[in-house]
């Protein structure tokens, strides 16, 4: 029986086909703790700063971890990490649904894929064992179909799929990983990394024992947990409306991401609400494996132009990303947008972000309509972004220009547009306006892979708590989120309860924002669960080395205090004044990113680590090899 | 009991009013074919309709206890504005006395697909409880799910009075707990022939990979499939069979 941990990769070997199973220490397990630890350090010695992200060098590694299939709730989740090929530095995306605890029942808390089919294939997985079959038959089906199919196929219907769409086959960067049709790891572009080795879908069936070391504690702790959730005073409305509640909050906050970030007040925010999704559209909650707060739901439009268009979804990003970042007030419209990325494979944030970004040049006339293949993309024109989404899929006239991102998009532009891409090292960020939350703008600014604010969600911001803001970062301001002092220690912290809810593989719903569980617990939980002792202090340690790994990575690749900033508009443009409490608000990403780098002991004017910090969290080779590389200077 | 019982069907109370008119009290008794009302009385067309289908039903024994038939016996006229509200009582024909009511029927797992999110924690927790193990193909509870069409389907046994799957089993390896009325399996003797599953008319049982039949034991009473569903998708309760 595997207790918490199977202490087992798969490697899989694409060119020759060769597979085996490698013995995962507890070293490695203990140091790295799962999921997004484990595959950021097998990242950083296994991809090495010259491969090419689409060529057959490089490696994805997927990872589950210790909570992932166990009764913890949401512990749904599983990494895909490779070197991304949108961002060229860490390619890294998680997604719940049920696929990671099927790879754990299949008796694997990591699979490597390296080298390069020689066709278009997929691959099979079932308990231990594994093969690589053709997909030739799948040949640019959309996500919805391939996996379909695969259940058809494979006669079983408890199979789980990871498969990508069209878009990553023809070449986009921002394409994703689906699983239970919707679910997607859909930043940093691994679904073209999946498919530059050729590599259709991956399908798990697992039916494998996996249990605790000491049952009863371990039941009672989760017993107690989901008591604890219950209670809690969000859970009401993370079961009603899970993150959709954001687009009215944050609208009220005046921060919603609205007309590509020209302003945080989208009037017509009712209209494109969880709220309104829930009264009008929603058919019942959803949730990952084994979740005791389902934050999900399934919808189903029932008249009208979209009648038939159901599934299961939206989240956050694709709502506002097709209605306010877009300036769409139509909420079917919003559906149908995030319904075409799903079933392309697209990530909706990116996607969401290169057509916002157009149709902003459009309105400012640099681009004229002749240059985007004739459409008319002014912000709220529905025809328009169905347009673009295709032709983004088929990389076809300017969807060719978006496919690659918005960085690359405006590089080819030129115009000086490039201050128009809102993104951070090369990833496109979220539907916020950081302006009026200034620790999710550290936060996004200073993401190891990239614009992304799932790295450190530093909640904290809006608990208005002076005095906790005092006791627990040392200034009163930390707790809200028009202030900036704090936010570098606000973010520090947050970033590591990230890593942690990315290594135990669990939901950060419950781990970061309802803070149902701290290192000392987690530690309870892996002494009960695991065959391996933790401390509180272990695990903490744990998660700081697995940040610290993650921006040697990214280090290595180049990456240095000047990019960990935001764009120029969050930095020099007050948010306007129907931003209410937000207008006038910028971002002091200056004194942030000074207190941030002084909380990590990373160098104040390169932002790379220090060498005490990496000695002192045992990371001797990469401390050297920075040596060697002249990335640290002796003096 | 192979004879038909008699029946007597009362007017119980009227919730609205009736012009007919009928009074509370009113009744007719049904013997063997035989429809009789009392000398100077009569009885409503419309309510009479109503109530037919239902007749021969309630003069029949029916030894299934969780069938709703032997447990419902309030019906109420069609005529919206009427509510007359008719009572059907079973008479023995040798004693020409009231037979006493069945007990309600026993709770047993309800389950409410239209509210289930498909999340299998209750598979999780199944398997958990009962062989320490996460792994959900050793749940005496299955979801079936349809993820194109949003629809999530519990699957678990509903402790048939008449359970057709300890009579199909040909070693005798079924029995029925005498306090819960669950479905007891001894693991010694099944031998995975797969006939109880054939049996069950509600596609309930599934088998673990020794080919053991894997049929709810609700716990001994605790169900911990229904504590920790999220949604109220599973109930133990009895209230779908009252009238």
């Amino acid at each position: 029986m595997n207790y918490g941990y199977c202490n087992q990769a798969l490697r899989i070997n694409l060119s020759d086909h060769t597979i085996k199973k490698e013995t995962l220490d507890s070293t490695f397990l203990k140091d790295y703790l799962g999921g997004r630890g484990l595959n950021a350090r097998r990242l950083y010695e296994e991809v090495p700063p010259e491969v090419d992200p689409i060529s057959k060098e490089n490696k994805m590694f997927i990872g589950v971890g210790p909570l992932t299939g166990t009764l913890f709730p949401g512990a749904a989740r599983v990494n895909f990490t490779a070197k991304s090929p949108q961002t060229n530095i860490l390619g890294d995306s998680n997604t719940g649904g049920f696929l990671g605890p099927e790879i754990k029942f299949a008796g694997f808390d990591q699979i490597i894929l390296e080298g390069k089919a020689e066709q278009l294939s997929y691959i099979f997985i079932k308990d231990g064992e594994a093969e690589i079959r053709s997909a030739d038959h799948l040949k640019q089906l959309d996500t919805f179909k391939t996996q379909q199919k695969l259940k058809e196929e494979i006669g079983d219907n408890r199979v789980q799929i990871a498969a990508i769409g069209p878009a990553a086959e023809n070449g986009v960067k921002f394409s994703g990983i689906f699983c239970n049709m919707v679910r997607a790891a859909a930043r940093t572009g691994m679904g073209l990394v999946l498919a530059s080795k050729n590599i259709k879908a991956i399908v798990v069936r697992g039916t494998m024992d996996l249990g605790a070391k000491e049952p009863d504690k371990f039941k009672k702790m989760i017993d107690d947990m989901d008591e604890e959730i219950k209670n809690h005073s969000e859970y009401e409305t993370r079961t009603r409306l899970g993150t959709t509640q954001l687009v009215s909050s944050l609208n009220e906050l005046g921060c919603l991401a609205t007309r590509h970030f020209q302003t945080g007040y989208f009037e017509e925010a009712d209209q494109v609400s969880g709220e309104y999704l829930e009264e009008n559209y929603k058919q019942k909650e959803k949730g990952c494996f084994a979740c005791t707060i389902p934050c999900s739901r399934f919808f189903e439009i029932k008249e009208g132009k979209y009648k038939g268009l159901k599934s299961e979804g939206p989240e956050f990003e694709g709502l506002a990303g097709f209605s306010s970042r877009v300036g769409l007030s139509d909420i079917e419209n919003a559906l149908y947008g995030v319904d075409l990325c799903n079933r392309y494979g697209l990530d909706v944030i990116t996607t969401s972000e290169c057509i916002a970004f157009t149709m902003e040049l459009y309105e400012k006339d640099i681009l004229s309509s002749e240059e985007v293949d004739g459409l008319k993309p002014n912000f709220g024109n529905s025809e328009a972004v169905f347009k673009l989404i295709e032709k983004i899929k088929n990389r076809e006239g300017f969807g060719d220009i978006l496919a690659d991102g918005v960085v690359s998009a405006a590089e080819k532009i030129g115009r000086d547009t490039k201050k128009f891409a809102m993104h951070v090292k090369g990833l496109e960020i979220f539907q916020a306006d950081p302006r009026g939350i200034k620790g999710y703008g550290l936060g996004v600014a200073v993401a190891t892979r990239g614009g992304d604010h799932l790295r450190s969600e530093p909640w904290f911001e809006f608990s208005e708590d002076a005095k906790e803001g005092k006791r627990r970062f040392g200034y009163p301001e930390s707790a809200f989120r028009l202030e900036y002092k704090g936010k570098g220690r606000v973010v520090k912290f947050y970033e590591e309860r990230c890593v942690l809810a990315d290594c135990l593989e669990a939901c950060k719903n419950t781990v970061v924002n309802m803070e149902i569980i701290s290192f000392k617990e987690a530690a309870k939980l892996l002494n009960t669960l695991t065959e391996y002792e933790f401390t509180a202090e272990e695990i903490q340690k744990s998660a700081e080395r697995i940040m610290n790994v993650e921006r040697a990575y990214i280090v290595r690749e180049g990456i240095r205090r000047e990019d960990d900033t935001l764009p120029d508009r969050f930095l020099n443009e007050p948010l306007p004044e129907e931003c209410g409490e937000s207008a006038g608000s910028i971002v002091e990403i200056e004194p942030m990113l000074n207190e941030y780098y002084e909380a990590r002991n990373w160098d104040m004017e390169t932002g790379v680590p220090n060498i005490e910090k990496l000695e002192e969290l045992g990371l001797h080779e990469i401390a050297e090899e920075f040596k060697n590389r002249d990335i640290i200077k002796i003096n | 009991m192979s004879t038909l019982f008699d029946l007597k069907i009362v007017v119980e109370k009227i919730k609205g009013f009736c012009d007919l008119p009928m009074e509370v009290g009113d009744y007719f008794t049904v013997r063997g074919g035989k429809i009789e009302i009392p000398e100077g009385k009569h009885m409503c067309l419309w309510a009479m309709q109503s109530l037919m289908p239902v007749l021969p039903a309630k003069q029949r024994e029916i030894s299934e206890e969780n069938d709703w038939i032997p447990h419902t016996k309030r019906f109420i006229c069609p005529d919206p504005n009427g509510g007359v509200v008719f009572r059907i009582d079973r008479i023995n024909p040798k004693t020409g006395k009231p037979v006493a009511d069945k007990d309600k029927i026993p709770p047993r797992i309800q389950v409410n697909s239209e509210v289930c999110t498909g999340c299998r924690a209750c598979e999780t927790v199944c398997a958990f409880v009962h062989n320490q193990t996460f792994n959900g193909e050793k749940s005496r509870i299955k979801v079936e799910k349809n993820e194109i069409e949003g629809k999530d389907n519990p699957f678990v046994c509903r402790q048939c009075g008449d359970a057709p799957c300890i009579k199909a089993c040909p070693v005798e390896a079924l029995s029925r707990d005498p306090i819960t009325n669950a479905i007891l399996v001894n693991d010694d003797k099944c031998i995975g022939c797969y006939k109880c599953a054939e049996a069950c008319p509600f596609d309930a049982i599934t088998f673990n990979e020794n080919d053991v039949a894997l049929i709810c034991d609700l716990c001994e009473g605790d169900i911990e499939c229904v504590k920790r569903c999220p949604t109220d998708a599973l109930k133990f309760d009895n209230k779908g069979g009252q009238s």
